[in-house]
């Protein structure tokens, strides 16, 4: 009997543990792990430790060559996600590599990396690995004689003050906007804080579709010691540098890489920003909104799809036919959910398209939409019989990828399907019937004439 | 992050201070305290616990940021529930701290419940958190109501359970059964014993303090150092407990240490291992028993503040030349327990008695030592009868020990009149020691910790054209103002030429104003670029000399910066054989024209400007790029090059005919990075330096290039760069294209041929009609009839079949219908038509 309210006691303890971890059911990471070269970054970066910490992430902060640490156990990944703040670590502490890194990558787990001036070649192979290369140049910073903060202390222009930001509202959320007047607005647009920066850049491979530029240099930046005179033309110049960028992989898993430590930090986020040659001193940078609204975007509390309740069958019909005939009319549905960070909310967007596909589409539609989160078509299966599939393909800037597809036959028509008295064959018909007929008037007259 | 304990904070913010500007130490300013409010009070006004609202407060008090009165509202309640409830001792702990801050209002009844309540645990409690805890809260209800009586009946006995715990390394263990000895909890436990000592209702044993002593010169032996020369303690003990950083334990040693030593201070005698934690500085850093000097002493906390209540005692002192009698005995000042600092007169003065000889000079030895704990730092050996020379460093929180025996040629210890020790700096700066009398070794104590002067600068950033003043703002490093003192400027010189001083040796005026050191005139000579000026404090008052540190030379980065102008800009098109200029244009950098040129591969470009200072001087910019770039964003960027004065580059070039080798080499990777891409190219030139206040970025013009056709093995150009936002777009849509119907004639065309198929057989009736055909041959008898009949509507029956065969019928029911119906007609057609041939055969016959 006390076994028995032991185990009743233990199944209950543990299911809130089991439903915290991830699901699909809820996208958004909880457990998160973060390596840190010192325990003082706890405190220099802890506004930004504080703002994931309120949103009801489980930190857990270890220095990354604590010999102890471990991402997994018993095959079970112990976080959802990884923050590297640990620019200069050669080697981890524990049984953790870079392979292992990846590994965690891989299995659909978010990472956040920041690197920094001296980034040791462990952080910069994560980094390739994921597709972005940094200056190889270890005493390279970005500077940018134009696109300056202005600042009494810094004299080197590496204090970048830049606000070339993606234009994309899921990845850096929308700015709320309240005011209808246009004036305001203009105003607001204005005002927006340039993001500090100070580290160095990295460029991306321009094969891979996967990697994005969040935020890049402006056209006169370049990548280059700063102390030392300029022999050969830099690495890294312009526009092509990108300073944060974040990744997407083909699994959703989402990476964060940034070329500056400080990006994050206490210090970044309250300093009063002027960009060389503006007139406008900003009270704040922009770097707590940007890294709030980015770091909301790498653990999916926003741009995360689901599509559910995919449906497909006959015009007239509701149930789902084992197989279509050639040239029949059907209606395809499927409801698509985009995840806020607490509940599921019908997604509205007027691009989502399903192929009707066998070795190539042979339709492509654009799905209608009822606003609720409801994507519908109709058309006319092709004349071509075979295997098809109805498929939906839908990748769209920041949002993850939705991959669905479903098989259904199609054949031809039965020889009792088709038409049965052919106008143009009357001739035909009336030529055998006359003969028939004259056939019988011909026997009898045959027969009986005398 | 809570978890931020207040020493710890604080030493952040001087690391993160740090961070600012490279090694110029800021003082503690607005911006400092307005992030502190910020960090303590933007997560939650409403405190999650009272530890939090402790280190909130404390670090506004420290800080002097007025907050109080918003956290005493809600604190307050908070302080006086954990007071009347039972709750667990570090609540209570916390919300006495907090009231210690707050004041609020607690009742002394409260307070009295809450005393007899904490020295009931005292008694039971085992673990070492528990004793620290209620030993902690027991003092500060003494500090906060002294009407309440929290005297320990049974202090030795307590005492010793602490002790208990403590490990033969001067750690201590959080509990007896955990084996594992911490540092952090050693701090607590010195605190705790502070606490017992305090408290003690009679006296505690003399010995048990001793051996803590000695407990505490152990723990000092783990202490360990980083490579600026700072010190700390390390906790080994990693444990279920949230582990304790360098910061939090170190902070947490000292507090334990101070709190015993300061604890112990007036009941047993002081001696140097004491003045560990509180910081004995001597004002005097030179005195002289010859001299007369009174020997003075001020003890004052690491970080400057005052000393709690305490005094000094002079033990023994010992003549050097008599070793074994002493000349003082117990010699005690005892000043009112009130007052701040108190002084230990110095005893009775030697005459030197001059005897000539030859002294023997041994055991020479300089060291430094670490001022605080006495450990030796660095240790050398002299032979001072020879020439060699020592080198040693040192910081201000360090001292110099340098000790050397002379003896009498009776072997006795010989005191010279002049002893003295020069410090001399390259300046000409110097001071004299005079070698003092401790302890049978001469031992001067050279700087000691005295409250340090930060200089900064608001801006390292001068602007020649705004003609700013170069300010200096000299701060304690909390901020507050620093006595009177003037800044000089000892030598200003360039990053590039560290030999070749620009500035020497000027005052900076004081501003009384703004509290600032004003360098009004700035030099003329000092053009743009980066520097570093080299500043020194040179306190006024003598008094403040012996109370502040300076720091010695302040090495600060400054660059100086101004507009560059742009001169002689000029882009030609120049033949490559001959060097005869093809085009030339001239161009204004400074407005907006655009230049349009062309070049084939056979000619070069050469593209030349000038940048001036606001001197006259030639100016070298860190960035200067030249970028051609097509239209496909294949582009290559070019260093502009400094020859001549000018800034030049040759681009373009011969491929077949050239005179040097190494230009073809050069020039055919020239093509082959620009991909053999004929056509337009931008041209643009990047123009940017840190002390350019004019850095720009503009497009020159374009060139049209004309370049040979690609050979086979040249590489392709890169693919360019997907832009993000059309990536994903969504894709044309696709319509099958349906198979079309075979096309048919139109349905009247068929009814006329239906109609005209018809008319035969019209005209087979017709024909049949004229012909004027009968049926008298039909059976005229019954049963022939009858057989007759039924063989016509058989034939018509099977015509029905075929025509049912049409309209519905499947081939199975047909052919049997049909099979049944052949039968039957077999039988009445044979019956039928051999009727009628008998019948004709009976007319052929007839």
């Amino acid at each position: 009997m006390s076994k028995l309210i032991l185990c009743v006691f233990l199944t209950f303890t543990l299911i809130p543990l089991l439903c915290t971890s991830f699901s699909s059911d809820t996208p958004s990471d909880r457990r998160v792990l973060v390596l840190l070269d010192d325990f003082a970054l706890k405190s220099s970066h802890s506004l930004y430790f504080n703002s994931l910490h309120s949103r009801g992430f489980d930190l857990e902060f270890k220095l990354a060559d604590d010999p102890k640490i471990a991402l997994q156990r018993y095959g079970q990944y112990l976080y959802d996600a990884l923050i590297l703040l640990c620019p200069t670590i050669e080697r981890f502490g524990g049984s953790i590599d870079a392979a292992a890194i990846l590994d965690f990558v891989d299995s659909g787990h978010d990472l956040i990396v920041a690197a920094d001036s001296n980034a040791s070649d462990l952080i910069r192979e994560i980094a390739t690995e994921s597709g972005v290369d940094f200056d190889e140049d270890p005493a390279a910073l970005v500077v940018d004689h134009s696109g300056y903060a202005v600042s009494a202390s810094e004299g080197d222009h590496t204090l970048i003050a830049s606000d070339d930001l993606i234009k994309s509202d899921v990845i850096l959320g929308s700015k709320k906007i309240e005011a209808s007047a246009l004036l305001i607005y203009i105003l607001i647009a204005l005002c927006a804080a340039p993001v500090l920066f100070q580290g160095i850049g990295h460029s991306l491979n321009p094969s891979n579709s996967l990697v994005l530029k969040v935020l890049s240099a402006s056209p006169s930046a370049y990548s280059a010691n700063p102390k030392s005179k300029l022999a050969s033309p830099p690495s890294l110049t312009g526009s092509t540098i990108s300073l944060v960028s974040v990744i997407q992989a083909r699994n959703n898993a989402r990476i964060l890489i940034s070329g500056s430590l400080s990006l994050f930090s206490n210090r970044f986020f309250r300093s009063s920003v002027q960009k060389a040659g503006s007139p406008i001193k900003h009270d704040k940078s922009g770097n707590e909104q940007f890294l709030t609204e980015v770091s909301k975007w790498v653990f999916h509390e926003r741009g995360h799809l689901k599509a559910v309740n995919v449906q497909h069958h006959k015009i007239g019909e509701a149930d789902e036919p084992a197989m279509y005939r050639i040239n029949d009319d059907l209606e395809y549905s499927v409801e698509i959910y985009e995840w806020s960070g607490t509940a599921w909310e019908p997604y509205v967007a007027d691009d989502v398209q399903v192929q009707f596909y066998m070795m190539s589409p042979y339709v492509l539609k654009t799905l209608s939409t009822d606003g609720k989160g409801r994507y519908f078509t109709s058309f006319k299966v092709p004349d071509v019989y075979g295997v098809f599939q109805f498929k939906v393909e839908y990748h769209k800037l920041g949002y993850s990828t939705l991959s669905l597809s479903k098989q259904i036959p199609v054949r031809p028509f039965r020889h009792n399907e088709y038409e049965r008295f052919i106008p143009a064959a009357y001739p035909y018909y009336g030529a055998a019937f006359s003969m028939m007929a004259g056939f019988f008037i011909f026997t009898a007259v045959h027969l009986y004439n005398k | 992050m809570a978890k931020i304990s207040v020493p710890h904070f604080l030493l952040l913010l001087l690391s993160f201070s740090i961070c600012i500007a490279a090694k110029i130490y800021q003082p503690i300013s607005d911006s400092h305290r307005s992030l502190a409010s910020d960090l303590f009070t933007s997560t939650d006004p409403s405190y999650p616990s009272l530890e939090a609202a402790y280190e909130a407060l404390r670090v506004f008090e420290v800080l002097g940021i007025e907050k109080k009165t918003h956290v005493s509202t809600t604190s307050c309640p908070k302080v006086l529930e954990n007071l009347g409830s039972s709750s667990p001792l570090k609540d209570l702990y916390y919300a006495l701290k907090v009231n210690g801050i707050l004041k609020c209002k607690v009742d002394a009844k409260v307070l009295k419940g809450v005393a007899s309540r904490l020295k009931a645990t005292v008694k039971d409690a085992s673990t070492l958190l528990d004793i620290y805890y209620s030993i902690g809260s027991l003092v500060l209800i003494k500090n906060q109501d002294s009407n309440v009586d929290v005297l320990l009946a049974d202090a030795d006995g307590t005492f010793h359970s602490i002790k208990a715990l403590s490990q033969s390394d001067g750690r201590w263990r959080y509990s007896s059964d955990n084996p594992k000895s911490s540092t952090y909890a050693a701090g607590l436990a010195l605190e705790a014993l502070a606490g017992v000592i305090s408290l003690a209702s009679s006296e505690i044993d003399q010995s048990k303090v001793n051996t803590v002593k000695n407990d505490i010169s152990k723990l000092f032996d783990t202490i360990e150092k980083y490579d600026d020369g700072t010190f700390y303690f390390d906790e080994k003990f990693v444990d279920g407990h949230e582990h304790q950083g360098t910061l939090s334990t170190t902070s947490s040693v000292v507090r334990g240490v101070t709190a015993f030593a300061a604890a112990i201070a007036g009941k047993i005698n002081v001696c140097g291992l004491i003045s560990i934690p509180l910081i004995l500085s001597l004002p005097e850093t030179v005195y002289s028993l010859t001299k007369k000097d009174q020997l003075k002493v001020r003890v004052t906390t690491a970080l400057g503040s005052t000393a709690p209540p305490l005094t000094v005692k002079l033990v023994r002192a010992f003549s050097t030349g008599a070793k074994d009698s002493a000349i003082i005995e117990s010699k005690i000042v005892l000043l009112d327990s009130d007052s701040k600092k108190d002084y230990a007169t110095g005893g009775q003065i030697h005459v030197p008695i001059y005897v000539t000889g030859i002294i023997e000079v041994s055991n020479a030895e300089i060291a430094i030592l670490d001022s605080d704990l006495g450990s030796v730092e660095t240790r050398k050996t002299l032979d001072l009868a020879g020439n060699d020379v020592v080198s040693l460093s040192a910081n201000h929180l360090q001292k110099l020990r340098f000790s050397f025996q002379l003896t009498t040629p009776h072997g006795h210890v010989f005191k010279p009149h002049q002893a003295f020790l020069k410090l001399r700096h390259e300046t000409e700066v110097e001071h004299i020691f005079v070698v003092g009398n401790t302890n049978k070794k001469f031992e001067i104590v050279l700087v000691k910790i005295s409250i340090p002067l930060i200089l900064s600068l608001p801006e390292t950033v001068y602007s020649l054209t705004k003609k700013d003043q170069l300010k200096v703002r000299v701060t304690t490093a909390l901020g507050s103002t620093a006595p009177p003192l003037t800044v000089k400027l000892v030598r200003a010189f360039s990053t590039g030429a560290k030999d070749s001083a620009i500035i020497e040796s000027k005052e900076l005026q004081y501003d009384q104003k703004s509290g600032l050191h004003v360098l009004d005139i700035f030099p003329k000579n000092v053009d743009v670029g980066a520097y570093v000026f080299v500043f020194e404090i040179v306190l006024l008052d003598s008094d403040s000399k012996k109370d502040y540190a300076t720091g010695g030379q302040i090495h600060v980065p400054i660059y100086v910066t101004g507009i560059i102008e742009v001169s002689n800009a000029e882009i030609a098109i120049l033949d490559s054989d001959l060097g005869s200029v093809e085009t030339r244009k001239t161009l204004d950098l400074a407005g907006n024209d655009v230049v349009s040129l062309s070049a084939n591969h056979l000619q070069k470009l050469r593209f030349s400007f000038q940048l001036t200072t606001p001197h006259g001087h030639v100016f070298k910019p860190h960035q200067a790029f030249l970028k051609l770039r097509h239209e496909t964003e294949v582009e290559h960027i070019f260093v502009v090059g400094n020859t001549n004065k000018k800034f030049e580059i040759v681009l373009v070039k011969p491929t077949l005919i050239a005179f040097e080798l190494g230009v073809i080499e050069d020039f055919l990777g020239l093509v082959e990075k620009l991909f053999y891409l004929s056509g337009k190219y931008d041209i643009e030139l990047t123009v940017g330096d840190a002390v350019m206040e004019n850095s720009f970025l503009r497009l020159l013009g374009h060139v049209e290039l004309d370049f040979p056709e690609a050979p086979e093995k040249a590489s392709r150009p890169p693919p360019p760069a997907v832009d993000p936002y059309s990536r994903y777009g969504p894709k044309a849509e696709i319509a099958h294209i349906f198979r079309v119907p075979e096309k048919r004639p139109p349905q009247n065309l068929s009814l006329v041929f239906l109609g005209l198929i018809l008319l035969p057989f019209v005209g087979f009736l017709i024909g049949l009609l004229r012909l004027g055909v009968n049926l008298k041959n039909f059976p005229s008898s019954t049963v022939p009839a009858t057989f007759a009949i039924l063989f016509q509507l058989g034939i018509g029956a099977v015509l029905l079949l075929y025509v049912l065969f049409w309209l519905k019928l499947d081939l199975f029911t047909t052919l049997k219908t049909l099979g049944f119906l052949g039968a039957f007609l077999l039988f009445v057609g044979h019956s039928t038509l051999s009727h009628l041939a008998s019948t004709s055969a009976k007319l052929k016959s007839a």
